[in-house]
């Protein structure tokens, strides 16, 4: 059980290191897009794929935010490999009601399956940095902002101190213990990896006040890449709309 | 216990968010003089990392390690709140892990709920014993905010499975792993009361907010019926057809009912709200100029 225990952590822990520095390795021009602009259209194409159960108005909507990604140059495949996991699970959750009304486990995931696509559409074209920089000029409140980009540094930080700890334990083992005493000396690893971090963030946090630790933005204006962009949203909105 | 988009109805999905937003917003006034802590990162971090660990549960959501309780104890309620906030919002943003129209839902299943009701369990129940008001605190926390979930999600219309199924199902699966929560929060809490206890000392919160915010928690059930029974229709207006009373009015106004004279319902609605908007702004924003031109003459 703890065998297993460690190794889906350092897989996950490797998968989620890789995911987050990886993320942005091919640009398309999607990802030339101002990040506010991304941010309210994604939240604009979710609350209409959310709003309806109509499906020509869902299949609208999908098919213009696959064609909206084809144009721009997101990869089509990578977003459906991302999210066909959380679409299939949600569709087992209703399958079972198929007897009481034949659509509906289908309308249902269609509208999970829109509003992921949507948002995936955000992640794979936006580092979190210009996220975080998008929300201050939305005029998200500074502390909260702050405590955003605080957290996911310290995520990165920690997912690599998690593989180093895990590598360490794999390399000193030579004995086989019992599973109490490995649960033991597990648990004590767990408190001493945390505080260890806590007090490793510590010296990180005065190293960084020590060089003026601030988000630097610039609001930069709106050129002819995201006016289109704008007009496209506008556009599919009203259609939507009228539909 | 991450509600994906698509799951609730937007009525109960807006009503979150303005909850969820009050209270997030209060915790963000109260920390307002104060600098964030590496603790607060880091921990954030830490529950981030426990919480990547998902599995299915039939008929309702998901199970995984949630940690408000262990936030709560460690940074007091408002700061607590932020952090699970700040975790969900990552998430959401980062992972796709929770919807965003569901994010209102989520922050105050995960980040009220859970925060505060494990705090106040600890706090209640730290002088018999730190480790297990830990535990209990843990176990409580995520159930009740498990059970608030089936509660959001049975309330919907968009989700066909009734409260009967969604309720129990996520409460009893939720009582059952939340021993694994109670277990790793009172592990971690004990392994820090005997390294770091400067970590554990009494977080100070005000009464007042404190019962306003229990209160906005109990109360959030009731909302959540009452925002599904009226739909997008004003409950005023439900009132009326119900008495059979007809409206006489004096004055049509210039949008009648949000309509544009000539446009399909929906655009005449986009058009009256915006130069709405615009009206409201406009007169803010003289208003404010006439203020700070007397302040400054």
């Amino acid at each position: 059980m703890h065998i297993l225990l460690e190794k889906t952590l350092k897989n996950a822990s490797n998968y989620f290191q890789n995911f987050l520095i990886q993320e942005y390795q091919n640009p398309c021009i999607f990802h030339r897009i101002d990040a506010r602009i991304k941010f309210i259209s994604v939240i604009i194409f979710v609350i209409l794929a959310v709003s309806t159960f109509e499906l020509r108005k869902l299949f609208f909507l999908l098919f213009s935010i696959l064609g909206i990604s084809k144009i721009f140059g997101l990869s089509i495949k990578k977003l459906l490999l991302r999210i066909w996991i959380f679409t299939a699970f949600s569709f087992i959750i209703v399958l079972p009601l198929i007897f009481s009304n034949s659509l509906y486990p289908f309308i249902f995931t269609l509208r999970v399956f829109i509003s992921l696509l949507a948002v995936q559409m955000l992640i794979m074209s936006t580092n979190f940095f210009e996220l975080c920089i998008a929300m201050r000029s939305l005029k998200v409140p500074e502390i909260f902002v702050q405590a955003l980009w605080l957290s996911y540094r310290y995520i990165i930080v920690l997912f690599q101190d998690i593989i180093n700890v895990l590598l360490a334990r794999e390399s000193r083992r030579v004995a086989r213990s019992s599973h109490y005493e490995i649960w033991k000396k597990g648990g004590e690893s767990i408190g001493l990896f945390f505080l260890r971090n806590i007090e490793k963030s510590e010296r990180l946090q005065l190293a960084m006040l020590s060089r003026g630790e601030k988000i630097v933005s610039g609001d930069s204006d709106f050129g002819t890449l995201e006016i289109s962009y704008i007009a496209i949203v506008a556009f599919i909105t009203l259609w939507w709309i009228m539909l | 216990m991450h509600i994906p988009d698509g799951y609730l109805d937007l009525s109960i999905a807006a009503l979150f968010f303005i909850l969820s937003i009050a209270v997030i917003g209060y915790s963000i006034f109260k920390l307002k003089n104060e600098k964030l802590t590496s603790l607060f990162g880091i921990l954030s971090a830490a529950i981030f990392a426990a919480q990547m660990l998902n599995w299915p549960i039939p008929g309702g959501t998901s199970a995984h390690y949630v940690g408000g309780s262990l936030a709560g104890i460690l940074l007091g309620p408002y700061a607590g709140s932020l952090a699970m906030a700040i975790v969900l919002t990552i998430q959401t943003l980062v992972f796709n892990d929770g919807g965003i129209t569901a994010w209102g839902a989520n922050v105050w299943n995960m980040a009220v709920v859970n925060v505060f009701i494990g705090y106040y369990t600890y706090r209640a129940l730290q002088k018999i014993d730190r480790v297990l008001a830990s535990f209990i605190a843990g176990w409580i926390g995520i159930t009740v905010a498990a059970i608030f979930a089936g509660m959001q999600i049975g309330l919907s219309t968009s989700f066909a499975y009734g409260l009967s199924i969604t309720v129990p199902v996520m409460g009893i699966w939720h009582a059952i792993l939340g021993v694994i929560e109670g277990v790793i929060t009172a592990g971690v809490i004990g392994y820090i009361a005997t390294r770091r206890m400067d970590f554990l000392e009494k977080k100070e919160t005000g009464k007042k907010s404190s019962a306003l915010v229990f209160i906005m928690i109990v109360l959030s059930p009731v909302f959540a019926y009452l925002a599904e029974e009226v739909g997008y229709s004003e409950p005023m207006e439900n009132a009326a057809k119900i008495l059979e009373l007809e409206e006489m009015r004096i004055f049509e106004g210039i949008f009648p009912d949000y309509t544009f004279p000539g446009f399909d319902p929906y655009i005449g609605a986009l058009i009256s709200g915006s130069i709405g908007v615009l009206v409201v702004l406009a007169i803010s924003l003289a208003i404010r100029y006439a203020y700070s031109s007397r302040k400054n003459p």
